[in-house]
């Protein structure tokens, strides 16, 4: 049975499409055929994330309008098996995308993979809308600051009353927290919220804490999804995060500050 | 210079009862209205009354508007007007006096109008000729007497968060809500509204003008509260009133805050 996963968050510039990347590569090397699209059209950001943009012959708005077919358009990724990516439009604006036009073309991939990542564009219009439509499960990404939570809340309020599932009156969408730029010790100098904080808030389950990194900026400069960068505290918590989407029972880890060890008390200055 | 103007001049809303008329014959109604007052003598006693002229058109019937608004002075009715109805029959209205008035857009109904818009038991009704109503309601509604049994109408209950963007009117009613109203969210009932969540958001009470109303809250931390059209916003708040168990009233034109023992 496959499973139409949405990224959202409502604010922009916090995580979704290195989330999107980083959980699409992670259900890939755990062997489950995944597809990430891309709903952010006229701002297409995935396929640099996931180091393709080279490749890019046809995006979703061709399938949808049908100048493409969908296995002309979709990329294989070349590091992962099981894995691949349809672009969006970089020409295009999102009236281009349809409802009817998205609901085929999620029908076809359900029918040849088992989890289809949506890369929400930001914002609650029209092209975040039809991101969300169809979805089963939500990830949400937000930021330990108050506007990045208060926008995940409203995104949480039109899952609940605007996605399919709801108009259906289906079971509604399982909805997730993912808290990402996370910086322990900032939270701890009450710069940022705390993990409680957001939650008591937000009040879904907590899928994982991804700390702030500088691995993340790297990664995705190279196009590298940085689950794939094993060295990476972010890498290592997207893994995790992955693990427990599965239903794997895994502790958090990152929400406290790291404990410096001597070394590194020593050449504090230095560092 | 001019002397100041003896009066000014002021726009403003009344609620007032309709008398739904289904027969037009004063000799029908006055005494059918009149054995209605009499279960409940203090019952729209020195009201003023608005006649509806609707069901008048779907039946054909001519009023004789000047008996009619005689019988209800004698039973202690103010006849001030009509509503509805086609333009002869406002003109033959207007003849005696009756001013000719317009339904205003609504925002909030009272809550009279929404037990009653919903499917009720059929109350007794006293009498079949005489359907009185609130202003400005559009459907024709059973008498309601004030000593009439008056079913219940259980408040809305909301048990999921309210989140930012989120607005929850409850008609007519109560609204209580077992978790919380975050920031950005807006609760509004005519009646009371209860948060056993924290408050974080908006909450307004008594929308529709009823200065009774109050708003209940465990954890207060709203943006703004407001009780039948005064409101408080964030900053006008004492800070010590935030995060506490309280109860906000009204008293006159003054917020009360008082701790929920």
């Amino acid at each position: 049975m496959s499973e139409v996963i949405v990224v959202t968050s409502g604010k922009g510039g916090v995580g979704k499409t290195t989330t999107s990347a980083a959980f699409a590569t992670g259900l890939a090397m755990r062997g489950h055929k995944t597809v990430v699209v891309d709903f952010d059209v006229g701002l297409r950001n995935l396929d640099l994330i996931m180091g393709c943009e080279r490749r890019v012959v046809f995006d979703i708005i061709n399938v949808i309008q049908g100048e493409a077919k969908l296995a002309q358009a979709l990329i294989k990724d070349k590091r992962v098996e099981n894995l691949s990516i349809l672009p969006a439009s970089q020409t295009r604006d999102k009236d281009a995308l349809t409802q009817e036009g998205v609901e085929k073309i999620l029908d076809q991939l359900r029918k040849t993979h088992d989890y289809i990542v949506c890369d929400s564009p930001a914002g609650i219009e029209r092209g975040a809308q039809l991101a969300l439509y169809f979805a089963d499960q939500a990830i949400v990404v937000t930021n330990p600051e108050v506007s990045s939570v208060r926008d995940s809340d409203r995104i949480l309020g039109v899952l609940a009353s605007r996605s399919q599932r709801s108009e259906q009156g289906r079971t509604p969408v399982k909805e997730q927290l993912l808290l990402t730029r996370y910086d322990a010790a900032r939270v701890e100098r009450g710069e940022m919220l705390k993990v409680d904080d957001v939650q008591e808030i937000l009040a879904i389950p907590l899928l994982g804490i991804i700390p702030e990194s500088q691995s993340v900026l790297q990664a995705s400069n190279q196009g590298v999804p940085v689950i794939l960068e094993h060295d990476s505290s972010a890498g290592r918590a997207y893994a995790d995060a992955v693990g427990r989407f599965l239903g794997e029972d895994i502790p958090h880890r990152y929400a406290e500050p790291e404990k410096k060890g001597l070394f590194s008390r020593l050449f504090r200055g230095a560092a | 210079m001019a002397p100041p103007q003896p009066f000014a001049i002021r726009g403003t809303n009344f609620n007032m009862v309709v008398l739904q008329l289904r027969d037009g014959a004063p000799d029908v109604v006055v005494p059918a209205l009149e054995r209605l007052i009499k279960q409940s003598p203090a019952f729209l006693r020195d009201s003023p009354v608005v006649l509806g002229l609707d069901d008048l058109v779907a039946n054909g019937s001519q009023p004789d508007f000047a008996g009619l608004a005689e019988g209800l002075r004698s039973l202690r009715l103010i006849p001030v007007g009509t509503t509805g109805g086609t333009g002869s029959l406002r003109q033959a209205a207007a003849a005696v006096g009756l001013a000719q008035l317009t339904k205003g857009q609504q925002l909030f109904k009272t809550k009279g109008q929404t037990a009653a818009a919903e499917p009720v038991e059929p109350t007794p009704a006293p009498s079949p000729e005489v359907i009185a109503e609130p202003a400005a309601s559009v459907d024709s509604i059973e008498t309601k007497a004030e000593s009439a049994p008056v079913e219940a109408e259980p408040a809305l209950l909301i048990t999921a968060p309210v989140r930012a963007g989120n607005r929850i009117y409850a008609q007519g009613r109560d609204i209580i809500c077992t978790a919380t109203v975050n920031a950005g969210a807006e609760l509004i009932a005519d009646g009371h509204v209860h948060v056993y969540g924290a408050l974080r958001g908006r909450a307004i009470a008594g929308a529709s003008g009823f200065e009774e109303a109050r708003i209940f809250a465990l954890n207060f931390d709203p943006e703004l509260v407001a009780i039948a059209g005064f409101y408080r916003v964030r900053d006008d708040l004492e800070s010590n009133l935030i995060g506490q168990r309280l109860q906000v009233s009204l008293n006159g034109e003054e917020m009360q805050f008082t701790p929920l023992v």
